[in-house]
């Protein structure tokens, strides 16, 4: 038995489809999250819970009876709904919003009794607005607002809680005061919740549902909802996701200048290691190029910028030399790309073969690449480093001093490569 | 709620027999308590001709006050009025109707069931799917007012010598009152105590129809109640007394700055301040000037400290 199951609702606003073959369920005691862009349906599948929005066909069952089947106040009793904000024209007191939510419970002919003020006076304390009691609700702010109406939801005792991006008005401090005191109630309520902010959802919600254009498209924990994939899916944004440091939740970065959609411009492989082809790789991902890199080892610096950018990489054990399989694909990767980019990377006995295939490879565009002038690598390979790298110099390998350089030099190679398999 | 707002409604409660006492006491015969008995005239201006018109006056004025205050609580807003959902427009064409026609004979089951037609025709152009959106509902009865005003213009063009006792109507009052009129108007009081038992459900409609759902209230159905007794207790005021304006859009804004927004304790001390306010008036105009429309002295007191409400509200 489920506290609030949906099964496959369609709910549509005239002609217009809202939602289409919505299909879940909320355990009891946690906290599921509804997210998804703008437009993809969440509050409306909020509403429908509701049933303040009348849906197609589907069922909704609470507690596996039929919503249909409760009366107005009966389903006040179960379900309380947090709304986004609620500007309020009369000048009601704090105590006058958190007692209308006992009115599921006083009939028609009856007044409040004490048990209704005790249980206003319990959610107040909850809600943290016990303080506020006498006071107007123009008088107050608007995170006090809206823990005010957390306790005016808490005074109609529900089972089920649904909030509507209760906290997206306020301020990070008071979102998590808000999101505590919320979490704090699961012992005893369900809360279904619609979140703007995917890490709040990350962090406080038991399990998420990700919605897209109507339909749910992923569901699950967090850490399986919130990838790089279904944000690039679902959002259409690039954004790193890691475990946040210290929660060990999924934490998103959105990388902001990336325009996703945009064809790749041409396909760059770049040799680096140690940390000096980070911010490259980056500015090569943002400008739109297919990057690809390695061979690099699985605990370098330039190894987890790339698997965080989801830019492809050929990888090697820590600590060993490249083996021959590592070493044919990365032939095949440079065969494939337009260019290479060198940085000046510590190239040693362990990392030369990176440099080595290149030496077949002459009609190849080649860039060297450094932002502090001294061209060449940090060489522990006894001089065949330098040695390769000034014979490609001579063979018409270009040197690039900042990214903007490099990126019109990029730019320009598949012509000059072209040309070059001309001659 | 206020803590004075018991107070507050007791007080009220004694100033309306005050009130009535000396609305009784007033007019433009001077009668002295002892004349009561030994003239028989006396007697029978006070009973026969002043206490009835006093009476439906206090009805009157609650009704309109009543029907104010549900109409501003449901609308969310506070220009809100009875007549805003064509009660007045559609009363007005009924009495004109009986005055042109029928040389005034059953004027107020016209004006009556002029009205009530008028609020129902209103309530049916709004609705949409089981439900009527406020907004659709208040330019529905902007539209069908307006339309009635024209049938009401041309039937005042045709009226010839009537035009005079149509106009009086138009503009509200008391004249010729008697204990009948008092009777018709006693089912206010019942209208008035069904709108009351809504008073909480008004409260929690006052913020927002959705929030109002998630409360567990019937928005649908108590705004069919709500509508259908405001336009009933309307259409008894205006079958007695005529259209009397700013009685129901003043008396809950003063009441609601005193007693507060909270409508268990608003609809009674509406009910009582829109009566006490209605009884004088009507003393004021029978007493002092030959019995003019009463509707001309409520706009006259009622614009002014209604703009000096608006500019109050604009200050703060």
């Amino acid at each position: 038995m489920k506290p609030i199951e949906t099964i496959d609702i369609d709910v549509s606003y005239g002609a217009k489809k809202i939602l289409e073959a919505i299909t879940f369920h909320a355990d009891a005691g946690e906290i599921l999250g509804i997210v998804g862009p703008n437009g993809s349906g969440k509050t409306t599948l909020l509403k429908a819970m509701s049933r303040v929005v009348a849906r197609d066909n589907g069922e909704i069952r609470l507690d596996d009876r039929d919503l249909d089947t409760l009366g107005h106040r009966e389903l006040a009793r179960r379900i309380a709904v947090v709304p986004q904000d609620l500007s309020i024209g009369f000048d009601y007191t704090v105590r006058d919003i958190v007692m209308m939510g006992r009115h599921p419970y006083i009939g028609r002919l009856a007044s409040e009794t004490t048990r209704d003020v005790e249980i206003c006076d319990h959610a107040m304390r909850l809600a943290n607005v016990a303080h506020l009691a006498g006071m107007s609700v123009h008088e107050i702010s608007g995170g006090e607002r809206q823990r005010v109406l957390i306790a005016r939801a808490l005074a109609q005792e529900p089972k089920i809680l649904l909030l509507d991006e209760a906290t997206s008005n306020l301020d990070v401090s008071h979102q998590v005061e808000i999101l505590n005191i919320i979490r704090d109630l699961t012992r005893t309520i369900t809360v279904v919740s619609v979140f703007h902010d995917l890490n709040l959802a990350a962090y406080y919600c038991d399990r998420l549902i990700m919605l897209k254009d109507r339909r749910v498209h992923t569901a699950g924990a967090p850490k399986d909802v919130l990838t790089r994939e279904t944000l690039r899916a679902v959002y259409g944004i690039d954004a790193l996701v890691k475990p946040h440091p210290l929660t060990g939740r999924p934490y998103i970065l959105p990388t902001y200048e990336c325009t996703p959609g945009r064809q790749p411009e041409k396909k760059v492989h770049v040799i680096c290691g140690g940390g000096t082809g980070s911010d490259l790789l980056y500015a090569l991902h943002k400008e739109g190029f297919q990057a690809s890199t390695g061979v690099l080892n699985v605990f370098d610096t330039d190894y987890a910028t790339a698997k965080a950018l989801g830019i492809p990489c050929i990888t090697e054990a820590p600590f060993s030399a490249i083996s021959s399989e590592a070493c044919s694909e990365l032939e095949r990767c440079i065969a494939a790309a337009d260019a290479v980019v060198i940085t000046a990377m510590p190239i040693g006995q362990g990392n030369i073969d990176n440099i080595r295939v290149l030496k077949e490879l002459t009609d190849k565009p080649i860039i060297f690449f450094s932002k502090n002038g001294r061209y060449g690598v940090e060489d522990h390979s006894g001089g065949e480093a330098t040695e390769i790298l000034r014979n490609l110099e001579l063979a018409g390998a270009e040197r690039a001093g900042d990214i903007p350089e490099l990126v019109v030099l990029l730019k320009e190679s598949h012509q000059s490569g072209r040309e070059d398999g001309h001659r | 709620m206020r803590r004075t707002a018991p107070i507050t409604i007791l007080a009220l409660v004694c100033i309306l027999l005050i009130s009535l006492a000396c609305a009784v006491a007033l007019g433009p015969t001077g009668i002295s308590p002892g004349s009561l008995i030994t003239q028989p005239n006396a007697w029978m201006i006070v009973w026969d001709i002043r206490l009835p018109r006093v009476l439906a006056a206090a009805l009157v004025g609650c009704a309109l006050a009543v029907a104010g205050t549900a109409m501003q609580g449901l609308f969310r807003n506070p220009m809100a009025d009875p007549y805003i959902i064509g009660t007045s427009s559609g009363g007005a064409l009924g009495a004109t109707v009986a005055i042109v026609l029928f040389a005034g004979t059953g004027r107020p089951v016209f004006a009556f069931a002029g009205a009530m037609t008028a609020t129902f025709a209103v309530y049916f152009i709004a609705r949409k799917g089981g439900k009527i959106p406020v907004e659709t509902l208040l330019l529905s009865g902007v539209a069908l007012s307006t339309l009635l005003s024209a049938f009401l213009s041309f039937l005042m063009y045709t009226a010839g010598k009537s035009l005079h006792q149509i106009m009086f109507w138009l503009m509200g009052g008391f004249w010729n009152v008697s204990w009948n009129d008092v009777v018709v108007a006693l089912p206010i009081l019942i209208g008035s105590a069904g709108i009351y038992l809504f008073a909480r459900d008004v409260n929690i409609l006052s913020l927002n129809e959705e929030d109002a759902a998630h409360l567990g209230v019937n928005v649908e159905r108590v705004k069919r109640i709500l509508l259908a007794l405001s336009a009933f207790v309307t259409g008894v005021a205006v079958a007695v007394a005529g259209s009397i304006g700013f009685i129901g859009l003043i008396t809950p804004h003063v009441m609601r700055l005193i007693v507060g927004p909270d409508h268990r304790f608003l609809f009674p001390a509406a009910a009582l301040a829109g009566a006490i306010l209605l009884v004088w008036s009507d003393t004021l105009t029978r007493t002092f000037t030959n019995d003019m429309p009463v509707g001309i002295i409520t706009a006259c007191f009622g614009a002014p400290f209604f703009i000096y409400l608006l500019r109050s509200r604009m200050k703060a």
